[in-house]
């Protein structure tokens, strides 16, 4: 256990490096954010004082050894555009998005094991032909345009559910959260949907295989010759056993909502970080780009780590190594 | 504010209650108290496209954060939604010499905590802009100097008869509070004399601010003001119609007939700035044009040009009429404009005379070139590329499109514009003055410091050099509209660029708003009110 722990850190900074380099190199192609910063009308004299102020006045290069250097000792660089820590900006804007990613995944799980043991336990009935075809809509249905659809139904006609942004917060272990009140949860309900969608469907898609699956097996005819409940049979017998798939895909769902749940924050103007990095894009603004996808593979890292621990966990034959 | 938007409710809006209820309420509230109506505290929820980045009026220059500096801020030299130029923070001003002004101050102002401003903190402004980002805000500005605490004194390098116009832009902050938190906090806690506290920020979802009670020109009449930032157009207008908002920025022009239609709405628009304009390349060989020479040098062919572009389709067909054909490089309001003056009656759109130009100067089977322009900053550009490529391709011109994100394309077509030929971009002057553009952006270039800079088609002209030169050597400001007027009749005269059109502001907001659209589009809801 420990020798892999240590193996998988290494392998983390090695990642993280090379995000770090691949960032750096793109960044150097999208043109020089100085003349973002300034007025077009800038003379010469007042672009090079921007440069110096952004730290921009020297080679690629040197930025990029000064960039890790500055991080060897915790510091992760200053956003050009907001002039503030840029691991500030990212973490101060995290639990809005882990709200409604939570939240989401939540949902996907809940509608989508039973649904989804149902329709693999009993493949010929035509209620899991319908769960079947209406997952795939739900595959196929792009986020954006549920959003637009849901805001446009459930806000605007019926005026049952708040159309955008994040509800009244409180504060919870120094955390902002919206959830704790009624108000708050009123508006993570329509975004929370919108996530879950796509990641209901394809769980619920692979619950469902699996089920199949393992409905065959010999053990499933022993369970029900020595008299296990029906009950049993399914989910202590069938599901676990097609558990192992689930928890990858799911840990993989996980982290891209997390890092990309932009398009939903947007259409819902949800103040999470998602709509950060595009706009840092937009912005050419460099330290917030680096920082976040650096953020982002490390969370990639992490969540591969507790897959592999659950596998241990859900099937003993599975040994970490 | 959630209380604010419900007792409204309930008092006037019907729709939104049932009629049972809102009586029941109203009876409610009149039992209980009678003058809830006048005790109510006023609030406005305002969605924007963008949250701000930085409160620091010497960090930043986009729109939405100059939205917020001017609710927090005051300069000397105020702008009237009209873009004319009142007295702000100094009472007066004078004009002693040719390069000195002497500002008094208004006495008695107070910062949001309570010091008042002095003229060290004026100087003190000047000081750190010079510094700072914005340093092309005080280019026009040699030295300032305190002579009192309510005088000050600045020195321009040259004459400059619009420096109380410029110092419009330049929001005087507080020096100690200033020294005191440094310039990253001042990026999160702005204080100075405007008419509104910040009371919250919570990054990418609200900016809450509060009247400041002893605001200079009076309490404001609207006691709370949320800005919200809501980038998706739908979205924003979901929550204009879901009450969740009570003014919209940029309200989508596919959805102008809906919210005109619903009486509970309206619908307010007006010409923006934004001018946007195509950069022609006067060099002997453009880099674009495989041709040895650039044709774009003959004035005939520019001019076969502008009459080859149609405005009137552009605005019909592409901007739903959201768009107002430019009449010449600056609006009517700005120093420098010449009143009759119009290009399109000029230049109007002849296809036939275009055809003629070009043969006429030897080029009846035209030639390719590329149009530099980009696809994310000005409405519709890239629509309009498209549109442009149609209409010169009728005078066989064919005009190639480079169209890229605006994070590119500043840098790309910088001077000394090596690699463009068309350029088309926006140009605004909130400053109210043409000779800013026309000393940045057709002054010949190299000439002098700090003018041509921007100069992309390397246009030059002795005679509007000249002009300018005098227009910038003179402190009387009738003198210098007298000199920018002649330049103006040249530009026409000689095209340089082509002015296409100034974008339409659109907002929507409830009837019981009061929305008073600016022409720099700066929302103040200092000049709002809630009925």
């Amino acid at each position: 256990m420990f020798g892999y722990m240590i193996k998988r850190l290494i392998q983390m900074v090695v990642v993280l490096w090379a995000v770090s380099v691949l960032v750096f190199v793109m960044m150097s192609f999208t043109g020089d954010p100085t003349f973002m910063m300034v007025p077009l009308d800038a003379t010469d004299e007042q672009i090079a004082q921007a440069r110096r102020i952004l730290g921009l006045d020297e080679s690629h290069l040197v930025q990029y050894w000064r960039f890790l250097s500055n991080m060897a000792q915790g510091d992760f660089g200053r956003s050009f555009v907001f002039r503030q820590p840029a691991l500030t900006l990212i973490l101060e804007r995290l639990p809005a998005t882990l709200e409604i990613v939570f939240l989401a995944m939540a949902l996907a799980l809940l509608v989508a094991i039973p649904l989804g043991v149902y329709a693999g336990a009993n493949p010929g009935k035509p209620a899991s032909r319908a769960v079947m075809a209406g997952s795939l809509v739900g595959i196929s249905l792009p986020g954006f345009w549920l959003g637009m659809v849901l805001i446009f139904i459930v806000a605007v006609k019926l005026q049952w559910l708040p159309s955008s942004g994040r509800g009244p917060t409180t504060e919870w272990f120094g955390l902002r959260v919206s959830f704790t009140s009624w108000e708050g949860f009123r508006h993570l309900i329509l975004p929370a949907i919108t996530l879950s969608i796509g990641t209901l469907a394809i769980l619920m898609r692979i619950i469902r295989a699996e089920m199949v699956e393992v409905m065959k097996q010999d053990y499933i005819k022993f369970a029900r010759a020595k008299g296990a409940t029906a009950k049993g049979i399914l989910f202590k017998h069938g599901l676990k056993n097609a558990l192992i798939p689930l928890v990858t895909v799911f840990g993989l769902m996980l982290g891209d909502l997390i890092a990309f749940a932009t398009l939903t924050e947007t259409i819902f103007a949800w103040p999470g970080i998602g709509k950060l990095l595009v706009d840092s894009i937009y912005r050419g603004d460099r330290p917030v780009i680096v920082v976040y996808l650096m953020f982002v593979a490390l969370m990639f890292v992490v969540v591969n780590f507790v897959v592999d621990v659950a596998y241990a966990l859900i099937d003993p034959r599975i040994k970490i190594k | 504010m959630t209380e604010g938007r419900n007792t409204r409710r309930s008092l006037g809006s019907g729709p939104v209650v049932s009629r049972r209820a809102a009586l029941a309420l109203a009876m409610a509230a009149g039992l209980v108290l009678p003058g809830l109506a006048q005790a109510q505290v006023k609030s406005v929820t305002i969605a924007l496209t963008a949250d701000a980045v930085i409160l620091d009026p010497h960090a930043a220059n986009e729109l939405t954060g100059n939205i917020m500096f001017y609710h927090f801020y005051d300069a000397l030299v105020t702008r009237t939604p009209e873009l004319e130029f009142k007295p702000g923070l100094a009472e007066s001003w004078q004009i002693v010499d040719d390069t000195t002004w002497v500002f008094k101050l208004r006495r008695g102002v107070k910062f949001h905590n309570g010091d008042e401003l002095k003229a060290s903190d004026v100087v003190y402004t000047i000081e750190r802009l010079k510094k700072s980002l914005m340093a092309s805000f005080v280019a026009n500005v040699a030295s300032a100097r305190a002579i009192d605490d309510y005088t000050v004194e600045f020195k321009t390098p040259k004459p400059f008869a619009v420096l109380h116009m410029a110092l419009a832009e330049v929001l005087i902050v507080n020096e100690k509070h200033t020294k005191a938190i440094g310039d990253e906090q001042m990026g999160l806690k702005p204080m100075g004399t405007g008419p509104y506290k910040l009371a919250q920020w919570i990054k990418e979802d609200r900016i809450e601010m509060e009247a400041f009670a002893d605001y200079w020109r009076g309490k404001p009449k609207i006691d709370r003001v949320i800005f919200k930032p809501i980038t998706n157009p739908a979205t924003r207008t979901a929550a204009l119609l879901t009450g969740g908002v009570d003014v919209i920025q940029d309200l989508s022009v596919r959805d102008v007939a809906g919210v005109q239609a619903n009486p509970n709405f309206k619908v307010v628009t007006r010409p923006s700035l934004l001018n946007l304009v195509i950069a022609l390349d006067t060099r002997d060989k453009s880099p674009t044009i495989d041709l040895p020479k650039n044709p774009m040098q003959d004035r005939r062919v520019r001019e076969a040009i502008v009459r080859a572009i149609n405005v009137d389709a552009i605005r019909t067909a592409i901007m739903n009429n959201f768009s107002t054909p430019s009449d010449q490089y600056v609006p009517a309001s700005h120093l420098g404009y010449v009143p009759g003056l119009d290009f399109r009656k000029i230049y109007p759109f002849d296809l036939e005379k275009a055809r003629s130009l070009m043969k006429e100067a030897g080029y009846e089977n035209g030639f390719t070139m590329t149009l530099d322009t980009t696809n994310n900053r000005y409405v519709n550009d890239a629509a309009i590329a498209q549109g442009l490529a149609g209409m010169l391709s009728r005078i066989n011109i064919k005009l190639n499109l480079n169209l890229m994100p605006r994070s590119n394309f500043f840098g790309y077509i910088r001077v000394p514009s090596d690699k463009s030929s068309f350029i088309m971009s926006g140009w605004d002057t909130p400053s109210g003055d043409a000779g800013n553009m026309y000393s940045v952006l057709m002054y010949s270039r190299n000439k002098k410091a700090g003018y041509g800079q921007a100069n992309r088609g390397a246009f030059s002209n002795a005679e509007f050099d000249a002009l300018i030169d005098q227009a910038d050597a003179t402190a009387d400001v009738a003198k210098r509209n007298a000199f920018l007027q002649e330049a103006t009749k040249i530009a026409v005269r000689e095209i340089p660029m082509i002015p296409i059109h100034y974008e339409q502001d659109i907002y929507a907001a409830k009837n019981s708003v009061t929305v008073i659209p600016r022409m720099d589009k700066f929302i103040w809801a200092y000049e709002m009110d809630v009925k």
